[in-house]
Formats: C-alpha cells, sequence, structure tokens
C-alpha cells in the first residue's frame, strides 16, 4: 500500500509539472498526449499505476466527454483537473482519438475466487437487490458500445473506486444516473468482485 | 391492522383517490403520447441497452421470475405499464430509476415498445411444475381466456398482455399480486374474477398458461 502511495504522489507531482509545462513543450496534441497524459496513463494509454485508468481503447466520445466534464468540474479529480485546465478546446477531440487507437494490454492477475464471483454478477447482476448484469450494457469481455465504455481490462483498484464513488455521489458525470443507481445497489464484495473480474479479462 | 388501514384510507382518500387514479384504460398524459407516437425499432434498440442487463438481449427476461419477458409483447401493453410504472401507479422499485422521466421522453417508449413487440418470442422460457395442467386449464377457459384469448396472446387494444410462453414464476407472482390487491394498475374486473383464488388455483392458471406455445405472428 505504502508503495502506491508514494508511487501516486510522485506520479501526480510529475503529472502537474508536465501540464504546467505544456503549453510551452507540446504543440501539437499527440506530443501532449505522449508526455502529459503519459506520465500517468503510460505513452500508449495503458497505465502501470493501479490507482490510474488505463485509457487505451476507449471509445473517443467517452474519452472526450470525460475531458470535458474535468474541465467543467462535473467530475471531480485533484488529479486531473489542474491537468485538463491547460488543454485547449480543439486539443481534446485528437487526444481521445490517440488514446482512442491505441491497443488496450490485457488485464491483471487477480483474486480468483474473487473473479469468480465477480463473473457472476457481470453476467446477472444480483436479482434480490436490483443490481443489472454489466454486460448488458458493457458487452461480453467488457468491451463498451455506444455510450457504454470498455470495462475489460481495466485495473482493479480504479475499477473499485469508480463504483464507489458512483455509489457514494462523489462521481456523479454517468448518463441518465445509471451507475449510481447500480453501484448503491452493489455490496462491497461485490463491487470487489466485478472489479477482480474486470482486471482478469484479458482483450480480444 | 392492515384492513383497518385499508378502511380508513376508503374512507379518508375517496376523493383523492378519484382524482389520481384514471379509470384502467384511460388514454391520456404520456400513455396517450406514447401510443400517438410511430415508433422506431432501430432507436428502440439502443434505447432498450440499459435494459437488457436485467431483461437480457433478446429480452427474453429470466426464468427465475424476477424479470418478465418483453420479448413478442403487444406495443400497446408494454407502454402501457412503462407509463403505469412511471407514474406510480404500479410498483416495480427496482426498474423506477431507469425509466424515469429524465432518462426515457414518451417517444423513447414508444420505440421501445415496438422494438419489442417485433422480437421474435421462443418457447425456452421457465415452465411450471407441469402437475396442475388440467385445473389450470379449466380454470383459464372459464375466466382468462375471455380478456387473453384461447391461446394466451392477449388483446392489444383493450392493453390486456400476451401471456403465454412467459415465465412461470413471473405469471405466478403477478396473478398474486394482483388477487392480493398489491398491483396497484390491476384491471378491477380481473381482481374480482381472482379474489376467491386459492394459492393452488393461481399456481394451476401459471402452470397453464407458461406452456401456452408462443403466438405465430
Amino acid at each position: 500500500m505504502k508503495h502506491h502511495f508514494f508511487g501516486t504522489q510522485f506520479v501526480a507531482a510529475l503529472a502537474l509539472g508536465l501540464a504546467l509545462a505544456a503549453p510551452a513543450l507540446a504543440e501539437d496534441a499527440q506530443t501532449i498526449a505522449t508526455t502529459v497524459c503519459a506520465a500517468c496513463h503510460g505513452p500508449d494509454g495503458n497505465s502501470a499505476i493501479p490507482m490510474f485508468p488505463k485509457i487505451a481503447g476507449l471509445q473517443e466520445a467517452y474519452i472526450v466527454k470525460q475531458l470535458r466534464d474535468f474541465q467543467t468540474g462535473r467530475r471531480k479529480s485533484d488529479i486531473m483537473a489542474p491537468v485538463v485546465a491547460a488543454l485547449k478546446p480543439e486539443d481534446i477531440a485528437p487526444i481521445a482519438g490517440y488514446f482512442s487507437q491505441q491497443k488496450l494490454k490485457p488485464g491483471e492477475e487477480a483474486d480468483k475466487k474473487s473473479a469468480s464471483i465477480g463473473k457472476l454478477i457481470f453476467f446477472d447482476g444480483n436479482e434480490e437487490t436490483g443490481v443489472p448484469a454489466c454486460v448488458g450494457c458493457h458487452m461480453p469481455l467488457g468491451a463498451g458500445q455506444l455510450i457504454y465504455p470498455r470495462i475489460g481490462g481495466q485495473h482493479a483498484m480504479y475499477v473499485n473506486q469508480q463504483l464507489k464513488n458512483f455509489a457514494s455521489g462523489e462521481r456523479s458525470n454517468d448518463v441518465s444516473r445509471f451507475m449510481r443507481v447500480v453501484a448503491k445497489r452493489m455490496s462491497e464484495e461485490e463491487i470487489q468482485s466485478v472489479a477482480d473480474y474486470l482486471a482478469s479479462l484479458g482483450v480480444k | 391492522m392492515k384492513k383497518f388501514l385499508a378502511s380508513l384510507s376508503l374512507v379518508l382518500l375517496p376523493a383523492f383517490a378519484l382524482a389520481q387514479t384514471p379509470a384502467w384504460t384511460d388514454l391520456r398524459g404520456e400513455l396517450k403520447d406514447a401510443l400517438e407516437a410511430k415508433g422506431d425499432p432501430a432507436r428502440g434498440k439502443a434505447a432498450f441497452v440499459p435494459c437488457e442487463g436485467c431483461h437480457r438481449g433478446d429480452a427474453t427476461g429470466r426464468p427465475s421470475g424476477a424479470y418478465p419477458r418483453l420479448a413478442g409483447q403487444h406495443v400497446r401493453v408494454l407502454v402501457k405499464q412503462i407509463t403505469d410504472i412511471r407514474a406510480g401507479r404500479r410498483s416495480v422499485s427496482k426498474m423506477e430509476p431507469f425509466i424515469d422521466d429524465h432518462v426515457l421522453t414518451p417517444f423513447d417508449i414508444a420505440d421501445i415498445a415496438v422494438y419489442l413487440q417485433a422480437l421474435p418470442v421462443s418457447a425456452g422460457n421457465g415452465k411450471g411444475p407441469g402437475t396442475g395442467l388440467e385445473r389450470g386449464k379449466q380454470l383459464y377457459d372459464k375466466d382468462c381466456a375471455q380478456c387473453h384469448g384461447a391461446k394466451g396472446e392477449g388483446e392489444a387494444l383493450k392493453f390486456y398482455p400476451m401471456v403465454a410462453a412467459q415465465h412461470y414464476r413471473y405469471l405466478l407472482r403477478e396473478v398474486t399480486f394482483i388477487r392480493d390487491g398489491d398491483r396497484r394498475n390491476s384491471n378491477p374486473d380481473m381482481v374480482r374474477v381472482i379474489k376467491d383464488y386459492k394459492s393452488a388455483d393461481l399456481e394451476a392458471v401459471a402452470d397453464y398458461m407458461a406452456q401456452l406455445a408462443p403466438p405465430q405472428k
């Protein structure tokens, strides 16, 4: 845990430094992507740090929405806010396009028992508590479709945190409140299991 | 206590209740809007995606009865039930947040209903124990067929649902709700017909309806 904490602080500081320096360093969006964003998310969007999401292969429109939401404050993040503040509006789509076209690298080793429970929830939800099956919107392998993001292969720690943020309402930029409703119906164990299952998924 | 509260509410709330509860087939508000809209099945398919987590990708629901089959159901039935649920005339708490008015417009509801009605109905629904079929058929033919059709095909114009090939456990849950007054948008005629049904009678009728073949379209 300590290790993560140090890494997080260090990388956040690095990202902030790069963000402040960004206008001078980077003329074009791809340079921003491979320098500023890469500090946390990896040069190809496959973040090596479990707290920071992999953004490789996410739908372009989804990345655009998240960046805009960070800019307007609809999605709150102390780390992302200063970074996106330096982004010019015209850079957003190309940056999103760049990461969208990167290939997501397969997931990580996860607790097998937990992941197997998560798999049940992913495909069946929980009928007692009204948790819908994740697969309904996010598709097999968590590949995503339409406005519903790719979630397969994502870091467990990140998914866990986002689901908790949706449940508490701290994250509230979901379309039609769907994820806030769903996450609120999930137990902590279900959240961890689903996160472990998603993390274990390879990507075609 | 329950009875006392019920009679108390009858005394206290008749005017309120009359104002709030339209007749069973009153065509007004968003029910009217959605029925008059020309639904678009392609848009309905996309709008139905968030429903698939419970009702499944092909809208076949679940044999456990937790979520009904919607595939092949009449547009008018689907529209009435969705608008009833979101207006609070039928309580389905699990579903409410996914269909309330900031999620779906009446046009979206029409799109979804048209999409669902056109989906094929397979025979692979959850069946009952098969032990009450003879009794079930007797009761069905006597009390149910007049509205729901001899083959369970329902009657769209009057908002009577297709019951053939629905999951047994869902049918049993709903007829029990209807008998016991727990489904508030029940057709009063149906409540009267089944009010003296024993649980075994409800099981037999549900058993019979679940094994009726999906109507050919």
